[in-house]
């Protein structure tokens, strides 16, 4: 063994180069809290080793990436590298902020390592990139969403604002030019920066050594290995665990795929945007500028003029009162912001008052329609409440009508035998991909089955429907069950002056029971 | 470059403690690298069982593939066959050629079109009633079996039955 070494060591003098990376002497006093840079190093390798093996499976293009996603996050270790990738990012942005907690509290930007702060701060900014492209990835909901607001706030940015959307986005609309691109960014651009400026700011933190502790101690310099390497090791392992156990306990959110013609859903940062996302509430109409440029301009222009707006020798955070107090105010204030957006975010509704009748109602007829004479388990395509639709409305029109076309839009489908049942199952089948079916009592069903096939046509419920007739929201604090039965059945004979046809012959016994139950529960 | 000197171990830890310094430094050693590999070799694993993800072929599925009618006593005929198969996350829509043969009665069978040599797609050769491969000149007879020619293994038998009346189903 060792003459193989000695042989590797005359041939490459690798001794030479572990002595130069790991025998780095540190001032005495170097302690705990200067382990944050290899927490930051580990953290960063994860994200590269997993996003590296996330792209053996990930295909960036919308009628794919969504479901390239499904199938990575379907087995237990593609759980486990997304979470880490996913959970990992997050751990990033506050070991980041830590770090540079650190660094402000001990002065350590301070002359002569103004260019290694400054390499660190475009590392945060670069941090930043990595996590907004990335956010775009996997095409849900989230992520087309926060996208559109992303580009919009770009398209804000003074002169030339158009140019830079423009950048971002690729193409006319969010859509296959802004997923490549921001692959490409998020694969290939910013990783060889990001790998440029971590060599940098660690050839500039050896070539002056780390700052060390703010006094300083009596004593030797140390070697890096393994005094403080082991140091760095213990919270590096005790980020990992924690870091593993987010991936484990929480499988990252994968929402219904993107739907751009969706207005119905409320788009949502990452947390660490979430500061700047509330910021951007305080300064309305074209003040909007302000809060998204202005403010963060400024507070970036502070950070990178910090070594020489604070030019005194002292390095001891009680001499620096002023530095020291408004990084602490301008900390708060980013906190504050993070916890009022997190405070002010929408509540999402149970998933089960989210279903209107017609997509209950779509499901039924679904079921009576033979969808799941191939939508099955060993039918030639998946079953319908398995594997969410990433199709648009018209496909699904097209799709339902004639089943055996799969390329709606070629050819003209034959003229729709019931529309109704067709707008219900289109309806059914698209609120299936962006929730699963949450259930409902068999009577909700058959009623909402009823109503989507007779009522929807000339009566609102919950926002939906006909303006012919009344509206039947809340017609249970009006009238009574009995009432309701005759009416439907024979509305003359309640009322001689009744535009609405009679359903005696159109509805069963039961079905005329069970719509008329379910209207008098609408209180 | 100026980089600074570099003490050696024994330079930094002076006094009588010396060895209790080399203790313990020995210890800390032994900890950074086991974590270290510790570490590295749970994110290989993960890593590792999340790149071999195994591949789960797909079920076969029955296709229809004709009627019993258009079949010829002992003459295969080539059936081109589209088939929705699962790639992963993808659903492939491909299209696969089998031969049927029917003896007359109640025996049919169906063999796959492709090559045991390097998979090219054999034809049938009407005339001489055999298979035969255009890539390096296999030659296979009616059942499949190699006659002559490079390859190793008769063709590959596809699973076929006929359907109740007269429809043929093939397994793919």
């Amino acid at each position: 063994m060792k003459r193989a070494f000695d042989w590797l060591q005359s041939r490459t003098g690798f001794r030479g180069a572990r002595h130069a990376l790991l025998d780095e002497p540190l001032p005495p006093g170097t302690g705990w809290f200067f382990t944050l840079g290899s927490v930051l190093l580990a953290l960063l390798a994860v994200q590269l080793l997993t996003g590296a093996f996330l792209t053996l499976y990930y295909a960036p293009t919308p009628d794919h990436a969504y479901d390239s996603v499904r199938f990575i996050i379907g087995t237990v270790p593609g759980r486990l590298v997304r979470g880490l990738h996913h959970y990992g990012a997050s751990f990033l942005v506050v070991a980041l902020v830590l770090h540079m907690v650190r660094v402000v509290a001990f002065g350590s930007y301070k002359a002569p390592r103004e260019a290694t702060w400054l390499s660190g701060l475009a590392l945060f900014g670069l941090v930043l990139a990595f996590s907004l492209t990335g956010y775009l990835l996997p095409w849900d909901q989230r992520a087309y969403w926060a996208t559109v607001v992303t580009i919009n706030i770009a398209r804000l940015t003074p002169l030339g604002g158009d140019v830079v959307a423009g950048l971002l986005q690729g193409g006319a609309a969010i859509g296959a030019l802004t997923l490549t691109r921001w692959y490409s960014f998020h694969v290939i651009f910013l990783p060889a920066g990001l790998v440029a400026l971590i060599v940098l700011h660690l050839v500039l933190m050896r070539r002056h050594g780390i700052s060390g502790p703010v006094r300083s101690h009596a004593g030797d310099a140390t070697a890096f290995y393994p005094w403080q390497a082991a140091r760095d090791t213990a919270v590096i392992a005790v980020v990992l665990v924690a870091l593993c156990v987010f991936a484990w306990n929480g499988p990252p959110p994968l929402e219904g795929p993107a739907d751009p013609s969706d207005s119905t859903y409320i788009p949502r940062p990452e947390w660490y945007f979430l500061g700047l996302f509330q910021l951007l509430k305080y300064f309305p109409g074209r003040w909007e500028v302000v809060g998204a440029m202005v403010v963060p301009g400024v507070v970036v222009a502070l950070l990178v003029l910090l070594p020489w707006l604070d030019r005194g020798p002292s390095r001891d955070p009680r001499r620096r009162p002023l530095v020291v107090g408004a990084f602490a105010v301008g900390f708060a204030a980013v906190v504050g912001l993070t916890a009022l957006g997190w405070r002010d975010r929408p509540q999402t509704a149970a998933a089960a008052q989210t279903w209107t009748l017609r997509e209950i109602g779509g499901r039924r007829m679904s079921q009576a329609s033979g969808c799941a004479k191939c939508h099955s388990p060993d039918g030639i395509a998946d079953p319908l409440e398995a594997a969410p639709s990433t199709r648009g409305p018209e496909w699904l029109a097209g799709h339902v009508v004639d089943p055996e076309m799969i390329a709606p839009g070629l050819r003209e489908p034959p003229a729709p035998a019931a529309e109704r049942e067709v707008a219900a199952i289109v309806a059914y089948v698209r609120k299936l991909s962006r929730q699963a079916y949450p259930g409902f009592a068999a009577e909700t069903e058959t009623a909402a089955t009823i109503y989507a096939r007779h009522c929807i046509g000339c009566h609102v419920i919950d926002g939906e429907g006909g303006k012919d007739g009344p509206e039947l929201s809340h017609i249970g604090a009006k009238r009574d069950l009995a009432y309701f039965t005759r009416l439907i059945a024979d509305p003359e004979a309640v009322n001689p002056d009744a535009e609405m046809p009679g359903f005696r012959s159109r509805l069963s016994d039961a079905d005329l029971k069970a719509i008329a139950a379910y209207l008098e529960s609408r209180k | 470059m100026d980089w600074p000197p570099f003490p050696c171990a024994a330079g930094m830890a002076p006094g009588s403690q010396k060895g209790f310094a080399m203790h313990r430094r020995r210890a800390l050693v032994l900890f950074v690298n086991s974590v270290v590999a510790l570490i590295g070799g749970g994110l290989s694993a993960i890593l590792g069982a999340f790149a071999l993800r195994p591949y789960k072929g797909a079920e076969g599925r029955w296709v229809r593939a004709g009627a019993l009618a258009d079949l010829t006593p002992h003459v295969p005929v080539a059936r081109v066959l589209a088939i929705s198969r699962q790639d992963g996350w993808y659903r492939e829509r491909a299209r696969e050629t089998v031969f049927l043969v029917w003896d007359g009665g109640k025996a049919l069978h169906a063999l796959s079109a492709t090559c045991t040599h390097l998979g090219c797609q054999v034809r049938w050769d009407v005339a001489a009633t055999r298979f035969r491969c255009p890539c390096h000149g296999g030659v296979f007879d009616a059942q499949g079996n190699v006659v002559s020619g490079p390859p190793p293994r008769p063709l590959a038998r596809v699973e076929a039955r006929v359907d109740g009346g007269e429809g043929v189903l093939v397994r793919l």
